[in-house]
């Protein structure tokens, strides 16, 4: 499920944003940071804002955009997790098809 | 408020091997509540890229599947890959039964064949989708803004947005 390429890419700017998360949360709590590599870029009230400003100076090149206050929390897909998606097993169609 | 309404279809085979069509109601159970939909780079990036004179990454087409018990929208691996999009955060995607792994957030844009509007999904996680033949898993992060009717003895959805 990970993408290396875009985990190791933001490793930098994950790392400096834990190294920097108790002053921030002081100053900026439930704004959104923008940073690349070790630099916050800026910070913002929305993240369409730190989207667009990411993607001026940036262009397609990854970044980090992320609300502070908001830390890595983990998410929830249980149908992709439990490898669920698609499950129905072969004689279902075949006991459905023959009904038809 | 666009509407879209769908009926699903799907075939199966009998015991002897002949391909039939399922009842659409059979169709839904099996297939669940699938969408055509094309994903691109967010409208806002796309944007910025096209002040400054810079190629917007073409589409890319596919299935999509409403699942109401993601808490947020996934997008093929692969396909964000292909289409360039910019990583903008991690996340870790927890199980109870499986280890957690992390995985890429990227920001994009999702059309669905017959509503004539984009909806923004700033934060879709990437994860291996391709394999199940999907695209796109819609998640409760683009269904808080829509109304969504499953019937199931029918074998129909309607979602508004």
């Amino acid at each position: 499920m990970s993408n290396r390429n875009g985990n190791a890419m933001l490793e930098q700017e994950r790392k400096y944003f834990d190294e920097n998360r108790a002053k921030w949360l002081a100053q900026y709590r439930g704004k959104f940071v923008l940073i690349k590599g070790t630099e916050l870029i800026g910070t913002f009230d929305n993240l369409n804002e730190a989207l667009a400003e990411g993607a001026r100076r940036f262009g397609l090149e990854s970044f980090l955009a992320r609300q502070v206050g908001q830390d890595e929390k983990e998410i929830n897909i249980p149908a992709l997790t439990l490898g669920l998606l698609r499950a129905n097993p072969t004689h279902s169609n075949i006991r459905s098809g023959s009904n038809s | 408020m666009p509407i879209l309404h769908t009926q699903i279809l799907g075939q199966g085979q009998t015991p002897d091997g002949q391909i039939v069509q399922l009842p659409p109601s059979v169709a839904l159970q099996q297939r669940g509540p699938c969408l055509q939909a094309s994903v691109s780079v967010a409208q806002i990036i796309a944007t910025q890229l096209l002040q400054q004179g810079q190629a917007v990454p073409p589409p890319t087409t596919g299935l999509a599947l409403i699942d109401t018990g993601a808490s947020v929208t996934c997008i093929d691996e692969t396909a964000a890959q292909q289409l360039k999009l910019p990583v903008v955060d991690v996340v870790t995607i927890g199980s109870a039964s499986h280890a957690s792994a992390q995985a890429s957030v990227y920001p994009i844009s999702i059309d669905i064949a017959g509503l004539p509007i984009s909806i923004d999904a700033p934060r879709a996680v990437g994860a291996a989708l391709a394999s199940q033949g999907l695209l796109l898993l819609i998640g409760r992060d683009v269904l808080q803004f829509c109304t969504l009717f499953y019937n199931g003895i029918t074998g129909e959805i309607t979602l508004s947005i």
